[in-house]
């Protein structure tokens, strides 16, 4: 896909110029592209917006979304090393866990969803193994 | 063992980020696709820009605009992408955006020209998003919640005139979206004091307001055909001015 040709490009520029901090953001931004990547091949689309940070053990981080019923969706993250295994989970607005499917390997994973009412919802992304590290999280939707 | 539900004091201090909690207007209409199934080509009726010196005005419309090129994505009206992608890129020329955000004006034509519409769905919020960042990088961080409001009206406007005229709960459940009215609000709130001020600003603050008693409804209900009515009155009147330029600053 052209447009992910281009953000591979950028990535690469970024990484020549930035800091070592931004570099390995942009690792795993790249990362999660590659693992989104795999969903588009199936004819979902990704959000060009991105959430990252960093993520430490014992520290879940929670993310607002706000979803539409009809559409399915999958939010992948990933996580640069010292970081082995992530997780991602998702929930309704009353904070109940939510059924979907589930994707991990290693310091990559996915969660997927076919929401059964539009509106508020929200995902957990948790550092299960491993230690302090950069994150990045896309979602894709069709 | 059973996933624990997440505690309220997780849930009120959830992230809450305008690239990712907000959905892009191709997100809303994928999923009016799948529930009622518009005819975009009749629904792609894309707004000209009026003349003003506001930029408060002029984000509002760059928002306006990148939506319209996702109804145009929609109606796979190539033609129609490619005048909406140059409006958009005259527009934020206007707002001294980078050069950067002005070569995707050259993207969207390629991508057009090809009847790429994945390519351009994904070009659309490129723009949107590089448009932001140019803003930001400008001091001019502000203007960059306008831009996600005037596509999330003009996105509201289009989608609750088609459910007003073809009302079914599941098409009208996509309305129901007050956790983004609520985040639209109190970005709004952030601003500063004289831009809040501004007349334009002033009545999208106070329409946002209405449109949050209209689609707040409990237990995930979805809003009644009135309601639904009533949006799509508030958010055409707010696009029309909007759009229509010299409104008093």
């Amino acid at each position: 896909m052209k447009t992910l040709g281009i953000l591979f490009l950028t990535a690469c520029i970024l990484t020549a110029q930035e800091t070592p901090d931004s570099r390995e953001r942009t690792t795993s931004r790249s990362k999660v592209l590659e693992l989104a990547g795999a969903f588009a091949n199936d004819g979902y689309k990704i959000r060009d917006g991105y959430w990252s940070g960093v993520l430490e053990p014992g520290k879940p981080q929670v993310l607002e979304v706000n979803l539409f019923s009809g559409n399915a969706y999958w939010f992948c993250a990933a996580a640069v090393a010292p970081a082995r295994k992530l997780s991602v989970t998702l929930f309704d607005e009353n904070g109940r866990p939510v059924e979907g499917e589930i994707f991990q390997d290693g310091s990559t994973a996915a969660a997927g969803l076919l929401p059964d009412a539009s509106g508020r919802y929200f995902v957990r992304l948790e550092l299960v193994e491993g230690d302090k590290a950069d994150f990045c999280l896309v979602y894709s939707y069709k | 063992m059973a996933t624990e539900p997440l505690t309220k004091e997780q849930m009120k201090s959830a992230v809450l980020s305008d690239a990712v909690t907000i959905p892009s207007p191709g997100e809303f209409f994928s999923a009016m696709d799948d529930q009622g199934q518009p005819n975009w080509t009749q629904l792609y009726a894309p707004k000209s820009a009026g003349t003003t010196a506001s930029r408060e005005q002029m984000a509002l419309m760059l928002g306006v605009l990148v939506a319209d090129g996702y109804i145009a994505v929609e109606a796979q009206d190539g033609q129609g992408v490619k005048n909406t992608g140059k409006d958009i890129i005259n527009l934020a020329k206007k707002l001294n955006v980078s050069q950067s955000v002005i070569s995707r004006g050259n993207s969207i034509n390629d991508f057009a020209e090809n009847n790429d519409w994945s390519a351009l769905r994904e070009e659309l919020e490129a723009t949107q998003n590089e448009v932001k960042l140019s803003m930001a990088e400008q001091k001019d961080k502000d203007l960059v919640i306008l831009v996600t409001i005037g596509a999330w009206i003009r996105g509201t406007q289009v989608a609750s005139d088609f459910i007003a005229k073809n009302y079914s709960p599941g098409l009208a459940g996509l309305l129901r979206q007050p956790a983004i009215v609520e985040y639209l609000l109190d970005e709004l709130g952030k601003l500063p004091d004289r831009m809040q001020k501004q007349p334009l600003v002033a009545e999208v603050e106070q329409k946002l307001r209405d449109i949050l008693n209209l689609v707040h409804t409990k237990d995930r209900k979805p809003p009644a055909p009135e309601a639904v009515k009533d949006v799509s009155a508030t958010m055409d009147s707010l696009v029309n001015d909007i759009a229509k330029g010299n409104k008093e600053q």
